[in-house]
C-alpha cells in the first residue's frame, strides 16, 4: 500500500482520539498492524488510545518497543509525547527528543521540542545547554535569550547550591551581554535583563539602560519595567531620587498610584536613616514637605480619590513609628478629617483599619467623635455611614465591653436597622447587592459571638435565620452564603450547608482558595458507608482543578517562551507549583481517603494505591492557597475572628494536621501493605515527584512516621488526640508480627510479573533482573520463615480500652452537639477500620499456621468483638437521636430560640422553614452516619 | 480612588478568586489567564488597596488586521466594597495607554452585558459608544424576564486614532 493510502487510513484513528472513542482506535489500530506490524505510528497511536482507557500495562509495552526504535518521524514523535504525558514518564520524553534531535541536528523544530521538553521537566541546566548550542547553530537571538532565561531559572531553583547560584548569575549576564541586538528593543528581553543586573548589583550598568531613551519609554509603559527599577534605584539607596520622581508624576502628570505615593513616603524615612538628632531635623522637613504636597493633592481631588487623604494618614503613622511626630492630636484629627469626607464609601472601614489601634484616653476620643455623628438610615450616604461606624466602634469594642447582655443589645440593634433599611434597595434588580447587607452580616457576627461567649446554640439559630433572610432579599450575597456554611456546619446540618456551598458556584482556581470552607474535615458529615458519594464526589470535583494544572500549565510556560515574555515565565512556574503542591488539595485527598474506607472494601489493591499516592504527598512542600480573608469578619479586635469561632471543634486545619494524618495513614497502610521501597521502586510508572527540601525528609521514612510534633498536634481536636494515640499503640503493637510475615521483596515483584503476564501477555520488564538481585539462589523468598516468629504480645492498654471509653466519650459529645456527637461517632469507625486494616493480614487460616499466631488472633478477635458491640451502641444511639430531630418539638423549639430575630418581615412561617431544613438535615446524617457503622462493622466481621 | 496598580501576576488569579463571586464577572480556567499573560501581560493589571487586598483586575488583548488593529477589553471587575471609586475608569485608561503608546491601536473596543445598565452608563460616560448587539455572547444567566436579552451584548467601541491618518 502506498504511503498516500495509509495516510488516508490514519485520519480516522486520530478522529476516534480526537472524540474520545479509544476503543474503535484501538480495534483500527490493530486492524491496520495486522498489515503493517513495524508501522511505529500505528503502534503509537495504538499506545495512546490504550493509556487513555487505562490500559497501562499493555501501553508500556508498545511505548517500550518505539522508544528502542529511536523515532524521529514528527508524527510519532508527536504521538508519544502524548502518551509519555499520560504515563506521566517526562523523562523518557527527554530522551526521546534528545535521541531525536541527535539524529538530526539541523532540525530546528527538534532542538525547540528537546529544549521544551526539558523546560516541562524543570531541567533547565540541560535546557540551557540545549538554547545555547541551538543559538550557536541556527544564529537566532531569541535561542541566546532561551538560554539566558534558562540559567537563571536553575540559580533560582531550590536545589541549586547557594554557591552555584552566583556562577549562574554571571554566566547569565554574559551570554545577554553578548546580544548582537540591545535588550532595549523588546519590554521582556529588556526586564530578563534588569533582573539579572539587580541580582548582580550591577547598578551602574542598569542605569546606563535605564537612562537611554528606549529604556525610559519601556519603563513608562510597562508597569513590570517600571517596578524592577523602582527596586534597583532603591538598592541603591537612591531614595530621595525616586521620591522626586514619583513627587514629580504626582504632582505634574496626576498620577495617583498608591505605589508612588509609597515611594514619596520611602524617601521621608530612608531604611538607612541614621538615628541622631541632625537626622531627624533633616527627616522633620522632610515630613514638612511631603505633608505640603499631600495636603494639597487632597485639597485638589475633594472627593474624587483617596490617595492624598491616606498618604497623610500614612505618614503619620511613620513620623509615630520614627518618633517624629510632634502633634499628639494629629492622627485622630485626620482620621476625623478622613471619616467626614469618606464615611459614606463602602472602603471606609478597610481604609481607616490600619491606623485605629488605640486604647485608653485616645480610644475614648474617637469612639466618642463615631457615636456622635448623627445618621439617618432614610439616604443611601446615611446608611453607608451608619455602617461604617458600627464597623469602627465593633473593631475596637475592648474584652470587658463584651458579654452576654450587651452583644444581645447590638445584635438586636443591627438587625433592627437592617429591616429598616431595606426599603433603601427595594427598588434594585434581583441581581444587584442590597445596601444594607452589611448590617445582617454585622447582625449574624454578634449572634455567632454570642454563641461562642454563653454556648447557647439559640444563638446561632438566630444568626442562620437572619441571614437566610437576607439572603432571599440580596440573592447575591456570597459573603451571607460564606457565614451561612460555616454556621450549618457547626449545627450538625451538612446538606444546608452543601447547598449554599452549591450556591456560591465555585469554579476554577476558586475549588482550591474556597472549598476549605465546606471540605475540611467533611468526613464527618459523610454517608459514604451507606452508599451516598455526596461529600466523596464533591471531592473529587473539586480536584479537577488539579488535573487542569498539570495538564495545562506547563503549556503556558513553553508558549510564553515562544512568545518570549520572559517576565511570566517564573510567575508561570511558581504559580503551577502553587496548585501541585497545595496543601488543601492534599487535605481533600485525606479526607477522600477517610471517606473512601468507609465505603469501598478495604483490599489489597487499595491499600498499595492509597499508600503510594499519601508517600508521594507526604513528601511534597506544601503551599497554603486558602483564602480567610474573604469570609466576612466584623469582630473586635480583641477577639477571635469569625473564620476561628466557626471553625469545627475550635480548631482550624492546617499543614500540622494534615501531617498528622498522612502519618497516621501511611504508617497502617505499609504495615498492611506487601510493598516495600525496592517493589515500589519497580513497580512505579511514572517520574517520582520532585524531592523536598527540608531536612526532615531526609531522615528515614519509619522516624519520620513516628515523629510528635506539638506544633502539629496543636491543630487536632482533642478526639483526634485520642484516636491518634490508639492508632500509635495499635501500630506499635502488630509492627514486629507484619515484619516477620510479609513476603519477601522477590516474592511480590515475582507475583507483580505473573500478574502482569497473564494481563498483556508481556512480561514485566526489570523484574527478572530484579529476581536474581534480590532473590539469589534460593528464590522463593521463605527465608525470613526460618526464623522463630516474634512472641505473642497482649495489646497494650491503650487499645484494649479504647472502645470502652469512646463509648462514654460519645454519651458526653452526643449531650454537648449533634455535630460533636457525629465528630466522634466518626472517629470510632475509624478507629475500627484501622484495627480493620492492621489485622488484615493476620486472617487467612495458612498463615495463623505457618506463623503460629493462634495467641495473637485470640486477642485480635476479642479485640473486635469489643469494638463492635460499642460500635453498635453508638449506632443506636445516634438513631435514636435522628428520630428527635425531625419531630414537631424540635421545629417548636428552633423557632422559639429565634424570637430575637423575628419581625413581621421575618414571620413564623419563614421561621419554619429553615427550622425544617435543620432538623431534617440533622436527622439525615445522624442516622445515615448511625447505619454507616453497622455496615462498616458487618463488612469486616 | 487610590491603588497600587501593578502587573497581573499568574499569582493574581489565585487571589482573584473572591472577586469573581459576582454575578457579572466571568470566572475563565488557568489556561484563559494564562494564555493572556504569555501574549499581552501588559495589557493586564490588578488594583491592591493599601493593605494589600485586591480591589480589581482588568484583562486585555491586541487584536485585528490592518486598520482594524485594536486594544480590547476582555474581563474588568471590581469588587463590591471598591465601587463608586472611578477604579474602573483607572483600569481602562491605562489600557487605553497601553494599547496607544505600545501597540499603536486605533481604537479600544469592549462587549458588555445589554442588561448591565451600570457598565453601561460608566463605559458610554467615558466615551464609549454602542456598535453592534451580539446574540447570545454570554451563557450564565439563561433566559431571564427579558427574554433572550440577557445573555446578548453590546459592542462598544472608542476610536483612539483616526483609522486612515495612520496605516499599519
Amino acid at each position: 500500500m502506498s504511503a498516500a493510502a495509509l495516510e488516508r487510513q490514519l485520519r480516522p484513528i486520530y478522529d476516534s482520539l480526537d472524540t474520545g472513542s479509544n476503543k474503535s482506535a484501538i480495534v483500527a489500530c490493530n486492524k491496520l498492524l495486522k498489515k503493517h506490524p513495524n508501522n511505529d505510528l500505528l503502534k503509537a497511536l495504538k499506545a495512546l488510545a490504550l493509556v487513555r482507557s487505562q490500559k497501562v500495562e499493555e501501553s508500556l509495552v508498545l511505548c517500550d518497543e518505539i522508544l528502542a526504535a529511536k523515532p524521529t518521524d514528527d508524527a510519532i514523535l508527536t504521538a508519544m509525547m502524548h502518551v509519555l504525558r499520560g504515563l506521566g514518564r517526562q523523562m523518557d520524553m527527554i530522551s526521546m527528543f534528545e535521541e531525536a534531535f541527535k539524529q538530526q541536528p539541523g532540525n530546528e523544530d527538534l532542538g525547540a521540542q528537546t529544549f521544551f521538553a526539558n523546560v516541562r521537566a524543570g531541567h533547565w541546566k540541560t535546557a540551557q545547554q540545549i538554547a545555547t548550542r541551538m543559538h550557536k547553530q541556527f544564529q537566532e537571538d531569541r535561542y541566546l535569550y532561551w538560554s539566558v532565561i534558562s540559567a537563571v531559572l536553575q540559580a533560582n531553583d531550590p536545589s541549586t547550591p547557594p554557591a552555584m547560584r552566583e556562577l549562574l548569575y554571571k554566566l547569565a549576564h554574559r551570554l545577554i551581554t553578548s546580544a548582537t541586538t540591545p535588550s532595549y528593543t523588546n519590554a521582556d528581553r529588556f526586564h530578563l535583563h534588569l533582573s539579572i543586573l539587580r541580582h548582580l548589583g550591577l547598578h551602574e550598568e542598569a542605569h546606563k539602560l535605564l537612562d537611554h531613551e528606549a529604556g525610559k519609554s519601556i519603563c513608562s509603559t510597562s508597569l513590570a519595567c517600571n517596578e524592577l527599577r523602582r527596586d534597583i534605584w532603591h538598592a541603591d539607596g537612591r531614595w530621595a531620587e525616586e521620591g522626586a520622581l514619583a513627587e514629580s508624576k504626582i504632582v505634574e502628570k496626576k498620577d495617583r498610584n498608591w505605589l508612588e505615593f509609597l515611594s514619596m513616603l520611602d524617601a521621608v524615612y530612608p531604611p538607612n536613616m541614621a538615628d541622631d538628632d541632625a537626622a531627624k531635623t533633616e527627616c522633620s522637613a522632610r515630613i514638612e514637605h511631603a505633608r505640603s504636597v499631600f495636603e494639597a493633592v487632597a485639597e485638589k481631588d475633594g472627593l474624587k480619590d483617596r490617595s492624598g487623604p491616606l498618604a497623610l494618614l500614612e505618614l503619620e503613622r511613620r513620623a509615630r513609628k520614627h518618633g517624629c511626630s510632634n502633634d499628639p492630636e494629629r492622627l485622630l484629627n485626620l482620621l476625623k478629617s478622613y471619616f467626614d469626607k469618606f464615611g459614606s464609601k463602602a472602603c471606609c472601614f478597610e481604609d481607616v483599619k490600619p491606623f485605629i489601634d488605640f486604647d485608653g484616653e485616645v480610644l475614648a476620643n474617637w469612639t466618642s467623635y463615631l457615636q456622635s455623628k448623627e445618621t439617618s438610615l432614610t439616604s443611601l450616604t446615611g446608611l453607608q455611614q451608619r455602617i461604617n461606624i458600627h464597623k469602627l466602634l465593633r473593631y475596637n469594642l475592648t474584652a470587658s465591653e463584651i458579654n452576654v447582655e450587651s452583644e444581645a443589645s447590638r445584635a438586636t440593634l443591627y438587625a433592627k436597622e437592617y429591616i429598616d433599611a431595606l426599603p433603601l434597595g427595594a427598588e434594585l434588580p434581583v441581581t444587584e447587592l442590597q445596601p444594607a447587607d452589611d448590617l445582617a452580616i454585622l447582625a449574624g457576627s454578634a449572634y455567632v459571638s454570642l454563641w461562642k461567649i454563653s454556648e447557647d446554640v439559640k444563638y446561632l439559630h438566630c444568626a442562620a435565620t437572619l441571614l437566610e433572610f437576607a439572603l432571599t432579599r440580596s440573592r447575591q450575597c456570597y459573603l451571607i452564603r460564606l457565614m451561612l456554611v460555616r454556621i450549618y456546619r457547626l449545627l450538625g446540618a451538612p446538606s444546608v450547608a452543601l447547598e449554599h456551598y452549591r450556591g456560591l458556584n465555585l469554579k476554577q482556581v476558586q475549588h482550591d482558595t474556597l472549598s476549605h470552607i465546606l471540605l475540611s474535615r467533611a468526613s464527618t458529615f459523610s454517608l459514604a458507608s451507606t452508599g451516598d458519594l455526596t461529600f466523596a464526589t464533591e471531592c473529587l470535583e473539586t480536584s479537577q482543578i488539579y488535573v487542569s494544572n498539570s495538564q495545562e500549565t506547563a503549556d503556558f510556560v513553553v508558549r510564553a517562551f515562544t512568545q518570549e515574555k520572559y517576565s511570566q515565565i517564573p510567575e508561570f512556574i511558581a504559580f503551577e507549583d502553587r496548585l501541585d503542591n497545595s496543601l488543601q488539595r492534599d487535605t481533600i485527598k485525606m479526607e477522600h481517603v477517610r471517606m473512601r474506607f468507609t465505603h469501598e472494601a478495604i483490599t489489597s489493591d487499595i491499600i498499595d494505591l492509597e499508600l503510594i499516592e499519601l508517600k508521594f504527598i507526604f513528601d511534597r512542600n506544601h503551599h497554603d492557597n486558602r483564602d480567610f480573608a474573604i469570609i466576612p469578619n466584623y469582630q473586635p479586635r480583641s477577639q477571635l475572628t469569625f473564620n476561628e469561632q466557626t471553625a469545627l471543634f475550635g480548631k482550624t486545619d492546617g499543614l500540622g494536621w494534615l501531617l498528622t494524618f498522612l502519618k497516621l495513614y501511611i504508617r497502617a497502610l505499609q504495615q498492611a501493605s506487601d510493598l516495600d521501597d525496592v517493589v515500589e521502586e519497580k513497580l512505579l510508572i511514572g517520574d517520582r515527584p520532585k524531592q523536598n527540601l527540608d531536612p526532615d525528609t531526609k531522615l528515614p521514612l519509619h522516624e519520620r512516621l513516628r515523629k510528635r510534633q506539638d506544633d502539629q498536634l496543636s491543630e487536632l481536636s482533642s478526639d483526634e488526640l485520642t484516636l491518634l494515640k490508639y492508632a500509635d499503640d495499635l501500630a506499635d503493637w502488630l509492627e514486629c508480627y507484619h515484619d516477620h510475615i510479609r513476603p519477601h521483596p522477590s516474592v511480590v515483584l515475582a507475583e507483580a510479573a505473573k500478574q502482569t503476564e497473564l494481563k498483556t501477555g508481556h512480561p514485566l520488564k526489570g523484574i527478572e533482573l530484579a529476581l536474581q538481585e534480590n532473590g539469589g539462589a534460593n528464590g522463593n523468598g521463605h527465608n525470613k520463615k526460618d526464623e522463630e516468629p516474634p512472641a505473642a504480645k497482649e495489646p497494650p492498654e491503650g487499645v484494649v480500652q479504647f472502645f470502652d471509653s469512646i463509648k462514654s466519650r460519645f454519651a458526653a459529645a452526643q449531650n454537648s452537639s449533634p455535630v460533636e456527637a457525629l465528630h466522634v461517632a466518626t472517629l470510632a469507625q475509624e478507629a475500627f477500620i484501622f484495627l480493620t486494616v492492621e489485622t488484615q493480614r493476620f486472617k487467612p487460616a495458612s498463615v495463623v499456621k505457618v506463623h503460629k499466631l493462634g495467641p495473637l488472633v485470640q486477642s485480635v478477635k476479642a479485640l473486635r468483638a469489643n469494638a463492635i458491640a460499642a460500635l453498635k451502641e453508638i449506632s443506636a444511639a445516634l438513631a435514636k437521636q435522628a428520630d428527635l430531630e425531625a419531630t414537631a418539638d424540635k421545629r417548636k423549639d428552633f423557632i422559639d430560640s429565634c424570637s430575637a430575630v423575628m419581625t413581621t418581615e421575618i414571620d413564623h412561617d419563614f421561621v419554619f422553614g429553615v427550622a425544617k431544613r435543620v432538623t431534617d438535615s440533622r436527622k439525615k446524617v445522624l442516622d445515615g452516619v448511625g447505619k454507616g457503622i453497622v455496615r462498616v462493622c458487618s463488612s469486616y466481621l | 480612588m487610590c491603588a497600587c496598580t501593578c502587573l497581573f501576576s499568574a499569582h493574581s488569579a489565585l487571589k482573584s478568586s473572591c472577586r469573581n463571586l459576582d454575578l457579572w464577572t466571568e470566572t475563565y480556567g488557568i489556561s484563559f489567564y494564562l494564555s493572556y499573560l504569555s501574549r499581552w501581560p501588559d495589557l493586564c493589571c490588578v488594583q491592591e488597596a493599601p493593605n494589600g487586598r485586591m480591589m480589581g483586575y482588568i484583562l486585555g488583548k491586541a487584536e485585528g488586521q490592518g486598520n482594524e488593529w485594536h486594544g480590547h477589553v476582555t474581563a474588568l471587575t471590581v469588587a463590591p466594597e471598591y465601587r463608586r471609586l472611578s477604579l474602573a475608569r483607572k483600569m481602562i485608561d491605562l489600557l487605553e495607554f497601553v494599547s496607544d503608546e505600545m501597540y499603536k491601536g486605533f481604537f479600544v473596543d469592549l462587549y458588555v452585558r445589554c442588561t448591565n445598565n451600570l457598565a453601561i452608563d460608566m463605559y458610554e460616560g467615558m466615551g464609549y459608544s454602542v456598535y453592534r448587539r451580539v446574540r447570545e455572547y454570554y451563557g450564565s444567566l439563561g433566559i431571564g424576564k427579558g427574554g433572550r436579552d440577557e445573555e446578548d451584548a453590546f459592542g462598544e467601541f472608542k476610536p483612539r486614532y483616526h483609522p486612515y491618518a495612520h496605516p499599519p
